[in-house]
């Protein structure tokens, strides 16, 4: 047994020098143009949406930085992106409006897309104008993405759809869906899946919201209703739906945003405590963060293997599972250390931050690929099954 | 082919085949490591060491885990490091280190005791910080030694001296923080190596008319023990890369990356045993030289309560607003 079986293979996170003085320059960015948030928007921020803010990043060059110029793109290296992006969330920063069409509507375009759809979408993405969403559930679809049955039927140049996707992510602000839908028979799996780009402004589209248990508005119901797609909106090629959104997976499993969605009540909690808190809330200190110094080098090392080329589809499932499982801890935690007289209906800044994540936070481990789905991929890359 | 991957090889070889020996009487065991040049593995190629980095003391030292290896690698490695740092000899036969002690010194000479030494009975030197000085005490010195071990069988004698001469130098260090810093590279491996031997054991063995893998129950418990294992391989790897960049001070991530082996030994542990189920629990199956290593090893150079309070009590000094530049700034290049 020399092999000695590693299961998380580990990449050094070794930004390029045109990386020196990024973090300071980003820093001020924040500081000059966050807007004024309340502390509950500071956590979970990259679901709240800010269009003056994510204009502003578009203009900054914070969007689409890893694209090519003639793309609207700025051609930085993927780990000056990451660092962006972890500095946006640690300032609780509201880059929900563009955070889709950054990670995974402008990557899918320039992977995918044709050369027309490349220099149509990606300057407006990268600009902080066009927002994105993703259409994948259906009523009957969730973690089976294979069942999807929305079809997409030839007619003439282009597809003729009806039908309704579910549980859509920022659909309200989006102007432009990837939607998964069947050009193959009724009734097959991988095979006969499509990507399309949605123009969500056609008439022949309707989007309804859904309020989540604390009154929040993320999700929402999009109908097509005889709606016509043309023919160049497809992405990549008929049937090759599957593979293009298994390709991305690991894109979106394993960054910063998979385990600072409670960072802000972290730091709450730390502020509350001040220098010298007692023994017990020393160690929880202590204990989060050792946890949350890990999962960084983890996402940290997941992402320098993805800016190497590689598909680190193991390590972005365990990054996402581990991540979501401490994000959803942290609320518990808190609540269970804090002062005895922690009132929840209290108007204070830990009060309300805690209040809103205990009840967002089982969302964190289904979005994205629910922790039973990413704990199954674990299990057949160990070699089980 | 790398240097590196030579020297994961030989050490690899070298720790499977000593590992199949693990009865072996002390000596003999340590002998090949000695002659293989491994506890001069940070020594610089100048003074005759193998020049090697942190990194690749923490892959040698994750197999010596991977193994269960029952000799004191890690702690020979850093007693030579520090040793060479320090200006000082490097003694014929081991050098260990103590991480605890009690007494005085005063004008080169040493009273009172070392615990919990690694080997302490085998040692030509042991070395102990006592007052910010590091002292070298000679093994054949001590008035007396008694013989302990910790669960797992491994050596952690206590030895007692008195008026003994020791060579000493000024030291900055934790010795505590660069024990833990070894032994979170060795819960790497043996975390590693406990999932490897669960996930093939729950392949091979069958009941209901399947191998047990198939179930879902397992599968799902094996991803979180996989999950932890990587933790781990992540926390270490990047506290040695630290302790390279900061000259071996890097008390931060060495209590980040303890505490957070620690957390995961449990996990680890509870899982392998319950997917062996019986047969895990006897002594002529090779699952627990890893799983009593891992219960000991959480306990040694810093157990969850020590490691939490050090990095909860300096992280809640610097503040709230401090907590992300400092984690940034201990990171960037």
């Amino acid at each position: 047994m020399t092999g000695a079986m590693q299961t998380f293979r580990v990449s050094p996170f070794n930004p390029p020098p045109s990386a020196l003085g990024l973090r300071e320059d980003i820093r001020a960015f924040i500081k000059q143009h966050m807007p004024p948030t309340e502390a509950p928007q500071r956590a979970n921020c990259w679901a709240v949406g800010n269009r003056e803010f994510s204009q502003a990043l578009g203009r900054a060059g914070y969007i689409g930085m890893i694209w090519p110029k003639q793309y609207g793109g700025h051609e930085r290296h993927p780990l000056e992106r990451y660092i962006v992006l972890e500095e946006l969330l640690a300032a609780g920063a509201p880059v929900g409006m563009h955070w889709i069409a950054d990670r995974q509507t402008g990557p899918l375009i320039l992977r995918f897309g044709t050369e027309e759809q490349r220099t149509r979408f990606l300057p407006r993405i990268a600009a902080g104008e066009l927002y994105g969403c993703i259409g994948m559930s259906e009523p009957s679809t969730g973690s089976d993405l294979a069942s999807v049955r929305i079809r997409a039927i030839p007619d003439g140049d282009g597809w003729r759809v009806s039908g309704q996707k579910v549980w859509t992510t920022n659909a309200h602000n989006a102007g432009l869906m990837i939607a998964l839908l069947r050009t193959g028979e009724p009734g097959g799996r991988h095979e006969g899946l499509s990507q399309f780009l949605v123009d969500l402004t056609d008439p022949a589209v309707t989007v309804r919201p859904i309020i989540d248990l604390a009154g929040g508005h993320d999700f929402n119901e999009v109908f097509f209703d005889d709606l016509f797609i043309p023919g160049d909106m497809i992405v990549g090629s008929v049937g090759s739906g599957w593979k293009q959104v298994t390709a991305e997976l690991s894109l979106e499993r394993s960054g910063p945003e998979r385990y600072m969605s409670c960072f802000a009540l972290f730091l709450e909690m730390m502020r509350r405590a001040g220098p010298s808190p007692d023994a017990a809330m020393t160690q929880l200190i202590g204990r989060l963060s050792a946890e949350l110094w890990t999962l960084r080098q983890m996402s940290m090392s997941t992402a320098a293997q993805l800016a190497a080329g590689n598909d680190p589809m193991l390590e972005a499932a365990i990054v996402k599972d581990l991540g979501n499982t401490f994000e959803q801890e942290l609320p518990r935690l808190v609540q269970a250390a804090a002062d005895a007289d922690l009132d929840l209906s209290a108007n204070e800044d830990l009060a309300r931050l805690l209040a809103l994540l205990l009840q967002i936070s089982p969302s964190f481990s289904l979005r994205g690929g629910t922790r039973e789905i990413l704990r199954g991929i674990i299990a057949r890359n160990l070699g089980l099954r | 082919m790398s240097d590196e991957s030579l020297l994961t090889e030989a050490a690899a070889r070298l720790f499977g085949d000593l590992a199949a020996k693990r009865n072996d009487p002390f000596t003999d065991l340590w002998a090949p490591v000695e002659e293989a040049g491994f506890p001069l593995l940070l020594v610089p190629e100048a003074d005759g060491g193998f020049g090697g980095s942190w990194q690749d003391a923490f892959a040698v030292l994750r197999l010596a885990g991977y193994h269960a290896l029952p000799l004191p690698v890690g702690e020979a490695i850093l007693a030579a490091w520090l040793l060479n740092r320090a200006g000082l000899d490097q003694p014929e036969g081991l050098a260990t280190i103590a991480p605890r002690i009690d007494g005085v010194l005063a004008d080169s000479r040493f009273t009172g005791s070392v615990a919990g030494v690694p080997w302490g009975s085998e040692a030509t030197a042991i070395l102990a910080v006592l007052d910010r000085r590091l002292i070298v005490l000679t093994g054949s010195d001590a008035t007396r030694i008694e013989p302990h071990e910790n669960p797992a069988d491994e050596a952690r004698d206590t030895l007692h001296f008195a008026d003994a001469a020791v060579a000493s130098a000024p030291c900055d260090l934790d010795l505590t923080a660069l024990g833990a810093l070894i032994r979170t590279a060795q819960i790497a491996g043996a975390m590693d190596a406990a999932l490897a031997q669960s996930i093939a054991y729950a392949n091979e063995r069958e009941q209901f008319g399947k191998p047990i893998g198939k179930f879902q129950a397992l599968q799902q418990n094996l991803a979180v023990f996989a999950e932890e294992a990587a933790a781990v391989n992540c926390a270490a790897q990047a506290a040695f890369a630290a302790a390279g960049k900061y000259d071996g001070a890097a008390e931060f991530e060495v209590a980040a990356a303890k505490l957070r082996a620690n957390m995961a030994i449990g996990v680890g542990t509870s899982t392998a045993h319950q997917v062996h189920g019986a047969i895990g629990f006897t002594k002529e199956y090779s699952l627990h030289p890893l799983t009593r290593r891992l219960w000991s090893w959480r306990s040694e150079f810093g157990n969850d309560r020590h490691w939490s309070g050090i990095l909860g009590g300096r992280v809640a000094a610097a503040g709230a607003d401090a907590f992300w530049r400092n984690l940034t700034e201990r990171s960037d290049p």
